[in-house]
């Protein structure tokens, strides 16, 4: 698909992102539709900043963001730690991305059945169905990042920020995982950013991949040249 | 790490030092009372408040008794049974007027600009014990049940509301990301983020607040507020402590009772139970019989 011509979902412009000192600097950037970008890069150098930053959870130091999206139900993000609620069951938190991706401009009968559907479905791709009344604290960990993957795509968002979500998943469970969140994501032409420790499963899954370093996000354009 | 552990064990010293200075001062440094009074308790005991008068478990005089069993129509059974109408109702208004403010309270969930005067609010009504509502109250309603009711209820909605939201703003902040991050809005991330991931110490502080309410609520009756305080209120003026000793064992067995029942309650929603079903037996048996008794089921 060429991105190129479509308009940008996300525009970095200098945006320098960190908490009381900047962690990574004059970032610009733009994210069109259906755009994976990966970033990579080791512990504490800011990449989750950066996410949480785009997310609007944290305040830019310098620079600005715009996004060409949906105010309710247009950012997907599946924190670190996924953003579970422990104590409710696999269908409520799925059903948290339902919500915020559904209009309530219709009738709620209607509004009601599309959001049970996008539940279903959602638990039933991520092979769920049998937990969907289980409270998610009772789940394995492999399960856990199912479940934050459905409430995703039960979401649909226009983009999609995870953050570290395929990491600790054994090789079964990333391949659902990952072929789901890409299928989602051609097909609605959304675009997502993910951060990911392992630097060939980013180049493998994104269409561009950033490293950070000393403070600078740069594109990878070769990876053999990076392992050297 | 040394230096910082040396540095607790010493604040810690000198923190039970400064209160048994403290303690000197408000006793004028006079400590024999403390050991000088056995005999006299002892005397009281013996001739004073033991036995107690069981006749007080038996049916009333007046007015005639309809139940089957005459305990049901007992001067202990109805002050406690009006005690335990008066806490479950004040705990449930007060719940409920506590739910809907903590989270106007919880510094991450509103601006200060409206979390600061929420917490004076709270911080007013528990100010005052409920002894001291219900001496309010009762100038306002007048004398029972309902000064007793009100009273518990505004220092429910303070106390119970300050537990809820030092457990809304203690809850991990990754939900609260993730539902913010989506467009939900902030009713929908209160009522269906925060409060499910506080379930369980919300339910944990709704039980404790009941029991605290049944135990505070055998005092308001000193007050006239109703309840089974009335009756210890009534034989505290007339010097007759036996009777009084009766209601105190009854307040005793009923707060015990309460506090098996929050227990167990609570023994479901722990994550202890994730594993182990809870049982009875688990609450009431001593911990070696119970773990015996999960190991038998276990087998089977």
């Amino acid at each position: 698909m060429n991105h190129a011509n479509s308009k940008p979902l996300v525009t970095l412009n200098d945006l320098t992102v960190g908490y009381d000192e900047p962690l990574v600097s004059k970032i610009n950037m733009e994210i069109r539709p259906g755009e994976i970008i990966s970033i990579v890069g080791s512990s504490g150098i800011g990449k989750t900043t950066l996410l949480r930053t785009i997310a609007g959870l944290v305040k830019p130091l310098e620079g600005s963001i715009n996004l060409n999206i949906q105010p309710r139900g247009g950012l997907g993000y599946i924190p670190q730690k996924l953003g579970l609620i422990r104590h409710a069951s696999v269908a409520h938190n799925v059903g948290l991305g339902a919500r915020a991706g559904t209009s309530f401009k219709e009738d709620p009968l209607t509004w009601w059945k599309r959001r049970n559907q996008r539940v279903n479905d959602a638990i039933e791709l991520m092979g769920l169905s049998d937990k969907a009344d289980e409270p998610t604290r009772r789940l394995s960990g492999g399960q856990q990042k199912r479940v934050a993957t459905a409430r995703t795509l039960a979401q649909q968002p226009q983009l999609l920020l995870a953050d570290e979500f395929l990491s600790e998943l054994d090789e079964d469970n990333i391949d659902v995982v990952v072929r789901a969140v890409i299928n989602y994501l051609e097909e609605s032409n959304a675009a997502m950013i993910l951060i990911e420790h392992n630097i060939e499963r980013a180049v493998e899954i994104s269409h561009r991949t950033f490293s950070v370093r000393e403070g600078k996000l740069t594109e990878l354009s070769d990876f053999g040249s990076e392992q050297e | 790490m040394i230096r910082r552990k040396t540095t607790f064990s010493l604040i810690g010293i000198g923190t039970v030092i400064a209160a048994l200075v403290v303690f000197d001062s408000l006793i004028g440094g006079d400590w024999s009372p403390l050991f000088g009074g056995k005999e006299n308790f002892v005397e009281f005991w013996q001739e004073d408040l033991w036995p107690p008068d069981w006749s007080l478990l038996e049916a009333r005089k007046y007015p005639a008794c309809e139940a089957s069993i005459g305990f049901f129509c007992s001067k202990a059974y109805i002050g406690m049974l009006e005690t335990i109408k008066m806490a479950f109702v004040a705990t449930v208004l007060g719940f409920i007027g506590a739910i809907l403010l903590s989270p106007l309270a919880a510094r991450n969930l509103v601006p200060k600009a409206i979390s600061f005067p929420v917490r004076i609010f709270m911080a007013a009504t528990r100010s005052l014990p409920s002894l001291i509502w219900a001496v309010i109250f009762i100038a306002i309603v007048g004398l029972g049940p309902l000064a007793g009711v009100l009273a518990m209820t505004f220092y429910t909605i303070g106390y119970l509301g300050k537990l809820q939201y030092e457990e809304m703003e203690g809850m991990r902040s990754d939900p609260l990301e993730a539902s913010r991050a989506m467009g939900l809005s902030r009713s929908e991330i209160t009522f269906l983020v925060v409060i499910p991931e506080a379930s369980n110490g919300l339910l944990s502080q709704l039980l404790f607040m009941f029991e605290y309410n049944v135990r505070h609520g055998t005092v308001l009756g000193l007050v006239g507020a109703g309840g089974i305080g009335y009756y210890l209120n009534f034989y505290i003026g007339l010097f007759m402590y036996r009777q009084v000793m009766t209601f105190i064992i009854v307040i005793f067995v009923v707060v015990v009772l309460l506090d098996l029942l929050s227990m167990f309650i609570r023994s479901f929603v722990n994550e202890e139970s994730d594993v182990k079903r809870p049982s009875w037996k688990t609450i009431f048996l001593p911990p070696e019989a119970a773990v015996k008794e999960h190991l038998e089921k276990t087998d089977e």
